[in-house]
């Protein structure tokens, strides 16, 4: 199974081709959700991970609290207070859903140049940070839509073969596989 | 007795002002425990042993306070906590 990997201080991410289009898929259809619609995407509707994530699409036209709740966990409330939270967000949502998207939109490019070869490849150079940050937001994506307990490897283990859940499960736990691999990378400094 | 009017009174109005707001970080079964530790380090400076007793703490009690100072910078710290994934509200101390 590929991972990061680093030398002299340059990380890089080995990905065969299989797994450079579901992430690349995975982080079109998080930007989607965010609101970034303005480019050509790599999967299709029929994809079951675009019909798990989406759901409502459409941006309200202030700053409110979303109804989707993978938008919920990844732009959180700041205060139990609803009218503090409320208040908070109208100042600070923009730049934070703004944040997110420009990381997302890094790491897809960098995985474009490898999908549109429609080759396994190397992510060279890449930004450690940025990723682990990419990574952990399709993780909190998915396990919203997943609903993701502590027990929930207990209970994909026990899924048939032939369970649709059980390959998005696999990627949940692939993502957080992935994660720790460059944890281990970053804590080595 | 008027100096300890004054006193008194001066110790209420920065009673007032200065009470601190609080960071509070959140369990969630998503975000490994490692990453947690590393964003800890990150974005407060903490020794690897004090972030992962934060770390540790937030996954035992179900939370951990891991900022105070003023609302302002309290809000900061909920912001960057946010973009790093992790579940993060501030409030009074005096609540927590």
């Amino acid at each position: 199974m590929s991972a990061f990997s680093k030398d002299e201080g340059i990380y890089s991410l080995d990905l065969t081709i299989d797994e450079a289009h579901i992430l690349i898929n995975l982080v079109e259809q998080l930007l989607e959700l965010l609101g970034e619609g303005d480019f050509n995407h790599h999967y299709d509707e029929s994809d079951p991970f675009a019909q798990l994530m989406a759901q409502l699409k459409a941006a309200p036209d202030e700053v409110v609290v979303p109804d989707d709740p993978v938008l919920l966990r990844l732009l959180p409330n700041a205060y139990a207070d609803p009218e503090a939270a409320a208040d908070f967000r109208r100042y600070t949502e923009p730049t934070l859903r703004g944040k997110k998207k420009r990381t997302l939109e890094q790491v897809r490019k960098a995985l474009e140049v490898i999908v549109d070869e429609d080759r396994a490849g190397v992510v060279d150079d890449l930004d450690s940070e940025l990723w682990l940050m990419a990574i952990n937001d399709l993780r909190l994506a998915l396990s919203v839509r997943l609903e993701i307990t502590p027990d929930s490897f207990d209970l994909f283990e026990t899924l048939s073969d032939e369970d649709p859940q059980k390959p998005i499960y696999a990627v949940y736990f692939w993502l957080g596989w992935l994660q720790e691999s460059l944890l281990t990378l970053l804590a080595q400094g | 007795m008027a100096t300890d009017t004054m006193i008194e009174s001066d110790l209420d109005i920065s009673q007032l002002v200065d009470k601190p707001w609080v960071t509070i970080v959140w369990d969630d079964p998503v975000n490994l425990m490692s990453y947690v530790t590393f964003v800890f380090i990150k974005l407060f400076g903490f020794t690897q042993e004090r972030a992962h007793e934060l770390m540790m703490q937030v996954h035992n009690d179900g939370r951990a306070a891991v900022s105070t100072g003023s609302r302002e910078e309290m809000e900061r710290d909920v912001q960057r906590l946010h973009e790093h994934g992790l579940w993060a509200t501030l409030q009074r101390d005096d609540k927590f």
